[in-house]
């Protein structure tokens, strides 16, 4: 047959050129033609942080995924893609993983995180750190459970949990039934972004009368940080900060529209990029104010410098310091009025001071006021938090999560982070009547401590929460605001309504000795492909074989069967 | 998967072809070229199928899940036209009978199995996917060998002038049954809605079935006279 096909195809060749063309240009086009993308599932997935901090490196050093999935369950998991849920996840499990040399490791989460029970959302809160703390070789990635995920879970773990105590005929089933998934992801390898830029924003109020008038400088930051930078959306840390930095932009533009009400300070509104890496918004934008201009605001009379940091929660305030204000200093003023306003107007609220010093060797500075501590600038930060340390400020569990139409008391409040926004216009106004108290000099001119500046109409929680809900409705990680992204030019919108001379300042790292490098490939989609292992293939190669042998059998004895019918109808044809 | 898979598929498909070239001896009759011929026979009927279609049903925009009867009904007619292909490929040869048959219904099919099978394989079955369909289709292909030498063979039984009366109703019937399985088959499914795997089941008895009743009536007839 084959003797005859290529003399066939030999003639057609020497006769006619064209039918050339017509089997051989298809011919062609078939072979070169790509492996099609037809995936039994395809879903989104986040990568884990990767960044470099100051040279150290952090998170996962790898974007590229292309291996089989695998439970925990499993014996091996070398070069295995292990999945995880969320409610089982445990560090001793990821460090297993990550010694077993798993090829990556997918952490599943729930797609309604408010139902996640309390204790797991703190557990997880409190690994967080400690996955980025070291550098991860293998990619890590997070993913949204849905049906179609949930079911790969389960067929993984099946086939996983099962493989340990089986006879050599039951893995051989159970190989020809059981489903692999092929994990991978589409993107290439993480690298690092050149030229990452971080915006921070800057606004004034003018104080009225004299040249020389003090300063109150307003601080935060407006970035999130977690896990992984795309579900990070940081509502507490830092969504409070910049809806309280808002609000009071607008309260005391309010206030220094009238003539009577303009005080004699300055007030000067910084809302800093990239703060959870070690503040380098407000790093660039201290050496740019102090040592390479003339004439700053922050170069003469700071009364002091406010920051901050996760205030939508919780029934305490705490002060941060670095140094505790001396008797007769603005920041002593502000600490005394803060006290005084909290205990005549919201007892229910506990008030304290925390005492740090900045310690210049650790790796990060704690809190923000320590950027201005080391210029020498009077400065602390007002957090809820007790201490830097809390998970809370950098966790993909800090979400909003309540639905705008249950927000005011009806539905479940969240087990993890989150923002109550009737104790985040608490806190609003305490610092606002402070404020207020430090700037109109209100206890020196004998003013009661429940005097009320600001009535109850004008801390408005719906402009609260609705620039919270903003704020958290998209991932707010550095690495994903650049200067034209529509967070900053929102926030900027929103400071030029209030304030005047409103600035950007921009930070770039340096070319040779960066301080902070980003890696792109955050986002990713992942395929996972229904596979089979080899042994399968050479199993149904030996199936095909017997069957092809049965059929040769069949078709060289059909003259059997040809005669077997014959021999039955010869008695009808007799008849006929 | 990986192309050992496609290999294991395309085995799995052509080999019975294969088979049954070279054992029902057309190797030794120089039908090569012959079957080429009716390869070619099965492009310009199926060309002229789609242009009829194209022309005359137009698309129909039904709800999803609304089964078509009376226009899957008259598709299915038009496949009337691989009869006359059939019957045109077996007048243009001469010899016997079963010749004519095979040479008819192997170039039939393996001209089928070329355009419409081999193209998903090499495309599906290389992917890293894995889907027993493939499988399937392989076993399909082999099954459709065998009806359409069941055919060729309805066909021409049914051409024959010397036909004797008592059977021109019995070959008219599985003439009917040969162009309308693949509408039966589809409302079978639609029906019961049976899994992949019962449907070739199913398919595979039905076309057995047919083909054992045409090997009853050839062999009657042929010896007969």
């Amino acid at each position: 047959m084959f003797e005859e096909a290529s003399e066939v195809f030999e003639n057609m060749f020497k006769s006619s050129f064209p039918l050339t063309f017509i089997v051989f240009i298809p011919a062609v086009l078939i072979l070169v033609s790509p492996l099609p993308a037809e995936a039994a599932h395809e879903f989104t997935v986040y990568r884990m942080q990767q960044y470099d901090l100051q040279g150290q490196p952090y998170g996962t050093r790898n974007a590229i995924l292309n291996t089989e999935a695998r439970t925990m369950e499993a014996e091996v998991l070398s070069r295995r893609c292990v999945i995880m849920r969320l409610a089982d996840f445990s560090y001793d499990k990821y460090q297993k993983a990550l010694r077993q040399s798993a090829g990556a490791v997918v952490i599943t989460l729930p797609k309604n995180m408010s139902a996640v029970p309390q204790d797991i959302v703190q557990q997880f809160m409190e690994l967080e750190p400690e996955m980025l703390a070291t550098e991860t070789i293998v990619p890590v990635y997070f993913a949204v459970e849905d049906d179609e995920l949930m079911s790969i879970y389960t067929q993984t773990q099946t086939s996983s949990s099962s493989q340990g105590s089986l006879s050599a005929a039951e893995v051989l089933l159970h190989t020809a039934t059981a489903n692999g998934f092929q994990m991978v992801t589409s993107g290439a390898q993480s690298k690092a972004v050149s030229d990452w830029t971080i915006t921070s924003l800057e606004g004034r109020l003018a104080g009225a009368g004299g040249e020389d008038l003090p300063t109150i400088v307003l601080v935060a930051h407006y970035d999130s940080f977690g896990v992984a930078p795309w579900l990070s959306y940081g509502a507490d840390s830092n969504g409070s900060g910049v809806s309280m930095l808002l609000e009071l932009a607008r309260l005391f533009s309010k206030l220094y529209t009238y003539k009577r009400t303009h005080a004699g300070y300055n007030l000067l509104f910084f809302l800093s990029g990239g703060g959870k890496f070690n503040y380098q918004g407000t790093k660039r934008w201290l050496e740019e104010n102090l040592d390479h201009t003339d004439s700053s605001l922050l170069q003469d009379n700071v009364a002091f410098v406010l920051c901050l940091d996760t205030l939508g929660n919780g029934d305490s305030l705490h002060l941060h310091v670095s140094k505790p204000p001396k008797e007769g200093t603005p920041q002593y003023t502000l600490l005394k009025e803060l006290e005084t306003v909290i205990s005549s107007q919201f007892p229910d609220t506990k008030f304290s001071m925390v005492h740090k010093k900045i310690n210049l060797a650790d790796d990060v500075l704690a809190w923000e006021h320590e950027r201005f501590g080391i210029r020498r600038l009077p400065a602390f930060t007002l957090s809820h938090l007790p201490s830097h340390r809390l998970a809370q400020r950098s966790s993909i569990m800090d979400v909003r999560s309540v639905s705008p139409f249950s927000r005011h008391g009806a539905g479940e409040p969240p087990a993890g982070p989150h923002v109550d926004v009737s104790k985040l216009s608490r806190n609003t106004k305490v610092v606002a009547e402070a404020l207020a108290r430090v700037i109109y000099n209100l206890t020196e001119k004998g003013g009661p401590g429940d005097l009320q500046i600001f009535t109850e109409q004008m801390v408005q929680e719906e402009q609260l929460s609705a620039v919270v809900d903003w704020l958290t409705a998209q991932p707010r990680a550095a690495q994903l605001l650049d200067k034209d992204s529509s967070v900053v030019s929102t926030l900027e919108y929103h400071l030029t309504r209030y304030l005047k001379d409103v600035k950007r300042h921009y930070v770039k790292a340096d070319k040779r000795d960066p301080e902070f490098v980003f890696y792109d490939q955050l986002k990713q989609t992942m395929n996972a492909y229904r596979v089979k292992p080899a042994i399968f293939d050479l199993l149904l190669a030996v199936c095909i074989a017997s069957y092809l042998g049965l059929m040769y059998f069949t078709i060289q004895n059909f003259g059997l069967l040809y005669a077997f019918v014959r021999k039955i109808t010869q008695p009808k044809t007799k008849a006929h | 998967m990986t192309l050992f898979h496609f290999g294991n598929c395309i085995a799995l498909a052509y080999f019975p072809y294969f088979i049954t070239y070279k054992c029902s001896g057309l190797s030794e009759y120089n039908a090569f070229w012959r079957c080429v011929q009716a390869g070619a026979t099965y492009l310009f009927v199926q060309l002229c199928k789609m242009l009829f279609l194209a022309t005359f049903f137009p698309t129909w925009e039904g709800g999803a899940g609304v089964y078509d009867f009376v226009g899957e009904f008259m598709k299915a007619t038009v496949d009337l036209a691989d009869l006359l292909g059939l019957h045109l490929v077996m007048s243009r040869n001469a010899g016997k009978g079963e010749y004519k048959i095979m040479v008819a219904a192997m170039g039939w099919a393996t001209a089928e199995l070329v355009m419409s099978r081999c193209l998903p394989l090499w495309v599906g079955a290389r992917g890293i996917e894995f889907d027993w369909k493939y499988v399937q289709m392989s076993f399909d292909s082999n099954i459709s060998l065998v009806h359409y030498i069941a055919m060729a063979a309805v066909v021409w039984m049914f051409t024959r002038y010397d036909l004797p009366k008592s059977f021109r109703l019995p070959v008219t019937v599985l003439l009917a049954l040969c162009v309308y399985k693949a509408f039966l088959m589809e409302l079978f499914v639609h029906v019961f809605l049976l899994g992949s795997w019962t449907v070739l089941l199913v398919k595979a008895v039905l076309t057995g079935a047919i083909s054992l009743c045409s090997l009853f009536l050839f062999v009657t007839l042929v010896h007969s006279n």
